[in-house]
């Protein structure tokens, strides 16, 4: 390669062609640009007139120099200029290339591979052979061709782990069992671990070491922990730096099921520390669904923290003293817990005895005052190995003798005989409010509404150690909510009911957050080495290196006691693991883990990771070129006068590329859905037939006319729909004319006309052939229909009955004409058990409105009507055809009304009886 | 069986280019009002002009007989003075005339077609006979004379720049020549000496296109006839302008001189202005000249 002022070349000799520019020049000058012809017939007036100048009109010297720079760039490009030729080939002999190869690289891996790359590419000019040796996953060496390797880098990717004991060993001896010496490139991830000194002393031994690090510190996501109410986070990072900002983003399925961003939280790194803390307060319906939490722009395993059972729905047993209790749902004092718990948690349903060895999380006694002593032993057990008993107060409670006289083991406190009630009728002072919560309380920071008031409670007797046991009180001092430890577990009792008898509070927003910090809601378990003893995992979803989650397939299992203890590695790799219904994950990072950053020996050049690639400029002269001969093109366009075809090129392609068509789209939607929500609109389906669409348009214009004189529905300007693409909500109402030839909606369209007759739509089916055929499958229209209609979801139909609600809407009417008249129109059929009412002449029918009506009268063609008001086909003849249209119009404006009132006109029919209970 | 799909075809074709010419003439010629035209005297017609009393000389035949029966004076039933007048068309087919620089613009042709035949219908309409110089069109009255006049004015030639038709002139008829008058001079100079030889006065009316009175040319151009029998090369087309002009103006001059020495009235019109200007031109130049 030629360097030429810092630009290399890679065929020089091109370069020559400069040399025949000049010649070009002056042939350019000499010839003139070409003649355009024009007609004219006043050539005859030019005859004979003479240029004043003899010389020919010779290209200005502008566009010479235009076509000059273009031949100039093409002869440039054509010699392959190169920006930044690399020349530092040093060294000689064979290169290994160690790569640390684990997560802490991950982030930064294509630019590790890119300077690889660029090195390989080097070695390959050298012609030195090259080995790659990756200290994760360490193999025996292979010294190839830097091309080979090349081909095989996109292959290389980083684990999810750092090299242990097993890799550096298998590294070491990888090394020593290369013949003769060479130099070594160690790309370093920049975290430190056992055993890189020796792999360091191994490979000096052999020729120089350079080391590649990025000087950025490496990130890591700890695991996440869950601690009164809130999930804690942890970001670290490998170096003390600078104050610095982290994204934390938790990630789950949304209820559609897509995986989506839940929640954002900050982290912030103080000047100098490494780790950094922040714990997301989140409503448990959310937190259920959160599957893994990792820091925003960190592509790697470590920067990822699983979550698993921890937060996942808890069990809750809720058990009241008196059940059953028929018709009284509201006054069930476990309505409200119900309530509360329904998003969160699942129950778990029967007697105390039968729900405990199912082992819930949480059991609910809501004003219970008697166990058994069977019940009392098991549920202390229970407690003992981790539950949580939560106790309601109630009348039953307050009238026994429990904990009257000694403190109950069930029960946190002493309690005085018969509780109090303050702000009833028959008391003294006002109903209580909530004194603020104490530090200590596991509601601290809980903001109280002021309406929550306590008017009865069950008092705790005054003891040594009550000041500890209470975490709510009332604003005058008295216990509310009282709690104490047994083993493992907790017992918590409200002095008021679970029902809204005795306060407010089962009414508010605080009592759905005080169970939640009660851990009711979700809990944070962590599992000991004793629970895991003995227990077998099986990898369901394993990590790779760049944090993503993939199928472990037949990895495999682990021993319990290895996900607690063992180091991460390729034989117990991070993810998901599986056993029964339980899941475990096991992150990269441990807890309490530190990122120790390596530190190179003095006598080891270190250098940073960028690489000055380099950059071939061939393409853009040549590129250039080409905009200067388009440039050329338009210019001697212009000179010669035929610009103004240019320009109308030129627009057409402005036109082609700023076609925003996606927009328009979009656009379009959003004016359709305000066009057809702004009024009531009528719309009628697009059938492909233009000469029916128009009549059906026309058709429907005149009904809104009709409407809008004779009624207070007034519509406007009736709508096509095409049902492939419109939204169908819009409309109360769908015409949907016949024809033999329309094409059959796609299955989304016809779910989307399912969706609309469910959802209260109504679609009248037009044949328009009641002339020649009745309805049914005699004629093409009606076997089409039948086509059409098929997949619909149509319920069973009879012809309209006489007492119909269509008959008497706003007319009342016997029969139906369109255009034809006496082909009988269907609608959906009565159910069986409707009956006529007190005497009165028609039934109360469907409650709800007929999602179909089905006929053949060609009722659009009687409507129909041009912009004038003039009914555009005729009906019948003369004034027995007047009438029939007038019949029409009023089927239609029936219709309208029976779509837009339901049933409210079949109801009308009590109002002389209401009248006359009335007295009037 | 293909021949009469071809004929119908042909004859379609020929069929559809009647109407609309003749539509639009008559368009046009409905814009003008006949306010002016009746002679406003007694003479020889159909019309009735007045009753007057009768007076020594005027025959026994002459009285009216119904007026007079009414009262004891004997009355004569006057008719308005209708003279039809002979009025001979010229319309210059030739190939030059088929040309309009602009998409958006008449051809010359066109607009010379759609003048000449409006005049034709507002003539017959007023009483006139209306014919084509030469010997192929007689002047004649009447509706079906339009529809002659329209077939005749429908026939393309391809000659360039057409001489004028002066042959079998009627003596002292009227004459409107329309055309762009840019070929040989001297063909205009004798078809206007011999009409005025045999009294024949007229209107000749000078149809251009916008470009052929700018010259907005540039470059190096060939300008070409359309039949293309002429053609002029130029490097410089812009050059050109002023002296281009100059000619211009300088056969104009020459078409007024040959006027005013004939009798005869020049009229110019483009093909970018309205037709209807135009038209009324013609028509108050030839009322004028009847009265």
């Amino acid at each position: 390669m030629t360097v030429l002022a810092g630009i290399g070349f890679t065929a020089p000799w091109i370069l020559l062609g400069l040399l025949a520019l000049p010649v070009l020049w002056l042939i350019l000058r000499a010839v003139p640009p070409a003649p355009i012809r024009r007609l004219f017939p006043a050539v005859t007036l030019l005859l004979g007139l003479k240029d004043d100048e003899s010389v020919s009109d010779r290209t200005p010297w502008w566009l010479l120099l235009l076509r000059m720079a273009a031949a100039a760039a093409i002869i440039i490009g054509l010699a392959g200029p190169v920006l930044n030729p690399s020349r530092d080939e040093t060294g000689t002999g064979p290169l290994l290339l160690v790569l640390d190869a684990s997560w802490a690289g991950a982030s930064r891996w294509p630019a590790t591979l890119n300077q690889i790359d660029a090195q390989l590419t080097d070695s390959g000019r050298a012609g030195r052979p090259v080995a790659i040796l990756r200290l994760s996953e360490p193999e025996a060496p292979v010294f190839q061709s830097g091309e080979a390797w090349r081909s095989r880098l996109p292959g290389l990717a980083p684990m999810p782990w750092q090299p242990g004991e097993q890799q550096v060993a298998a590294a070491i001896e990888a090394i020593s069992a290369i013949d003769g010496g060479f130099d070594t490139n160690w790309f370093s991830d920049a975290l430190d671990y056992d055993g890189r000194e020796a792999i360091l002393a191994e490979l000096q031994s052999r020729g120089n070491v350079t080391v590649y690090r990025a000087p950025t510190a490496v990130m890591g996501l700890l695991p996440s922990t869950f601690e009164d109410g809130a999930i804690k986070l942890t970001a670290t990072r490998s170096e003390p730096g600078p104050a610095q900002s982290v994204t934390l983003l938790a990630q789950g399925r949304d209820p559609a099921g897509t995986m989506r961003i839940l929640q954002t939280a900050t982290a912030e790194f103080a000047d100098g520390a490494t780790q950094a803390e922040v714990s997301l307060a989140l409503p448990s319906e959310l937190r259920a669904r959160i599957t893994r939490f990792e820091i925003q722009g960190q592509r790697s395993a470590g920067a990822v923290s699983l979550t698993d059972d921890s937060l996942r729905r808890r069990e809750v047993a809720l058990i009241a003293g008196r059940r059953n209790r028929e018709g009284l749902e509201l006054l069930s004092p476990l309505h409200y817990l119900t309530h509360v718990l329904v998003p969160t948690a699942d129950f778990v349903d029967g007697a105390l005895l039968e729900v405990l060895p199912a082992n819930p999380d949480v059991i609910v006694l809501a004003d219970v005052a008697t166990l058994s002593e069977k019940e009392e032993a098991d549920l202390v057990e229970w407690i003992e190995k981790g539950g949580l008993l939560l106790r309601f107060a109630g009348p039953r409670m307050a009238a026994s003798d429990l904990g009257r006289h000694e403190e109950e083991v069930l029960l946190p406190v002493r309690l005085r005989g018969g509780g109090r009630t303050v702000g009833g009728a028959m008391s003294w002072g006002e109903a209580k409010g909530l004194a603020p919560f104490p530090e200590n309380s596991p509601f601290y920071g809980l903001s109280i509404p002021d309406d929550v008031t306590v008017s009865t409670q069950v008092m705790a007797q005054p003891d040594p150690n009550l000041a500890d046991r209470v975490i709510a009180s009332l604003s005058d001092g008295t216990p509310l909510v009282t709690r104490k430890p047994l083993g493992l577990g907790q017992v918590v009792l409200f002095h008021v009911t679970a029902d809204a008898e005795w306060s407010t509070l089962p009414l508010s927003g605080l009592f759905v957050e005080m169970l939640d910090r009660l851990a009711v809601a979700s809990a944070a378990k962590a599992r000991t080495e004793a629970q895991l003893q003995g227990t077998a995992w099986a990898p369901a979803q394993v990590l790779d290196g760049f944090g993503g989650l993939s199928d472990a397939g037949n990895l495999a299992g682990v021993d319990g006691m290895e996900l607690v203890s063992g180091r991460i590695g390729p034989d117990l790799r991070p993810g998901l693991y599986q056993s029964g219904k339980e899941r475990l994950a096991l992150n990269v990072l441990p807890e309490k883990a530190e990122l120790q950053p390596a530190v190179w020996p003095a006598d080891v050049p270190v250098k940073g990771q960028e690489v000055n690639r380099e950059k071939p400029l061939g393409g853009m002269l040549l590129a250039l070129a080409l905009v200067l001969l388009t440039a050329d093109v338009v210019a001697s366009l212009a000179l010669s006068g035929r610009l103004a075809l240019a320009r109308a090129a030129m627009f057409v392609m402005a036109a082609i590329l700023a076609a925003p068509q996606a927009h328009a789209q979009d656009q379009s939607d959003t004016e359709f859905a305000i066009n057809a929500s702004k009024e009531l609109v009528l719309a009628h389906v697009l059938t492909g037939d233009r000469k029916v669409d128009e009549i059906a348009r026309a058709g429907l214009r005149g009904l809104s006319d009709t409407l809008f004189y004779r009624t207070s529905v007034e519509p406007a300007e009736p709508i096509g729909v095409d049902l492939e693409r419109d939204e169908l909500a819009f409309f109360p109402l769908l015409y949907w004319p016949i024809t033999p030839e329309q094409p059959k909606p796609s299955a989304e369209a016809y779910a989307r006309l399912n969706t609309y007759l469910r959802s209260g739509g109504m679609i009248l089916f037009d044949t328009r052939d009641a002339d020649i055929a009745r309805f049914g499958s005699a004629s093409p229209n009606g076997r089409k229909l039948r086509e059409l209609a098929a997949p619909l979801d149509i319920p069973p139909l009879e012809p309209v009955p006489r007492d119909h609600v269509l008959t008497r809407t706003f007319y009342l009417l016997q029969d139906f004409p369109g255009r034809y008249a006496g082909a009988e129109v269907w609608v959906e059929a009565a159910p069986a058990d409707a009956e006529q009412i007190e005497g009165m002449p028609f039934r109360n029918l469907n409650d709800g409105v007929t999602p179909v009506v089905i006929g053949g009268n060609d009722w659009a063609g009687a409507w129909a009507v041009d912009r004038n008001g003039q009914s555009l086909l005729p009906v019948g003849r003369g004034y027995a055809g007047e009438r029939q249209r007038e019949l029409a119009h009023r089927f239609g404006v029936n219709l309208v009304m029976h779509v837009l009132t339901g049933n409210y006109k079949s109801d009308q029919v009590h109002v002389p009886a209401l009248l006359d209970r009335l007295g009037q | 069986m293909s021949v009469a799909p071809t004929l119908r075809e042909r004859s379609e074709a020929e069929a559809s280019r009647l109407p609309p010419l003749l539509a639009r003439a008559e368009h046009l010629a409905g814009t003008v009002l006949l306010g002016e035209h009746g002679r406003r005297r007694a003479g020889l017609g159909d019309d009735f002009w007045q009753y007057r009393p009768a007076q020594t000389g005027d025959s026994k035949r002459m009285i009216d007989h119904r007026r007079s029966a009414r009262g004891d004076v004997q009355y004569v039933r006057e008719r308005e003075w209708q003279i039809a007048q002979s009025v001979m068309l010229w319309v210059d087919q030739g190939a030059s005339m088929r040309f309009s620089s602009d998409r958006n613009l008449p051809t010359k042709v066109d607009r010379a077609r759609l003048l000449g035949l409006a005049t034709a219908i507002l003539l017959v309409r007023g009483g006139e006979r209306v014919g084509l110089t030469g010997t192929t069109l007689p002047p004649r009255r009447g509706n079906e004379q339009i529809l002659r006049l329209t077939q005749a004015l429908s026939q393309d030639t391809d000659v360039d720049y057409a001489p004028p038709e002066h042959r079998a002139m009627i003596p002292h008829a009227r004459a409107v020549f329309i055309s762009d008058f840019l070929g040989d001079l001297s063909e205009v100079e004798l078809a206007l000496t011999k009409a005025a030889d045999r009294g024949v006065r007229g209107v000749l009316l000078q149809v251009l296109d916008p470009s052929e009175e700018n010259f907005p040319y540039r470059g190096r151009t060939i300008f070409e006839s359309v039949a293309g029998s002429l053609r002029h090369e130029t490097l410089k087309a812009g050059d050109l302008r002023d002296r281009y002009l100059e000619r211009l103006a300088r056969r104009k001059d020459d078409l007024h001189q040959l006027c005013r020495a004939t009798g005869w009235q020049l009229g110019l019109h483009h093909t970018g202005d309205s037709a209807q200007a135009a038209l009324l031109w013609i028509y108050r130049a030839l009322d004028g000249g009847t009265r």
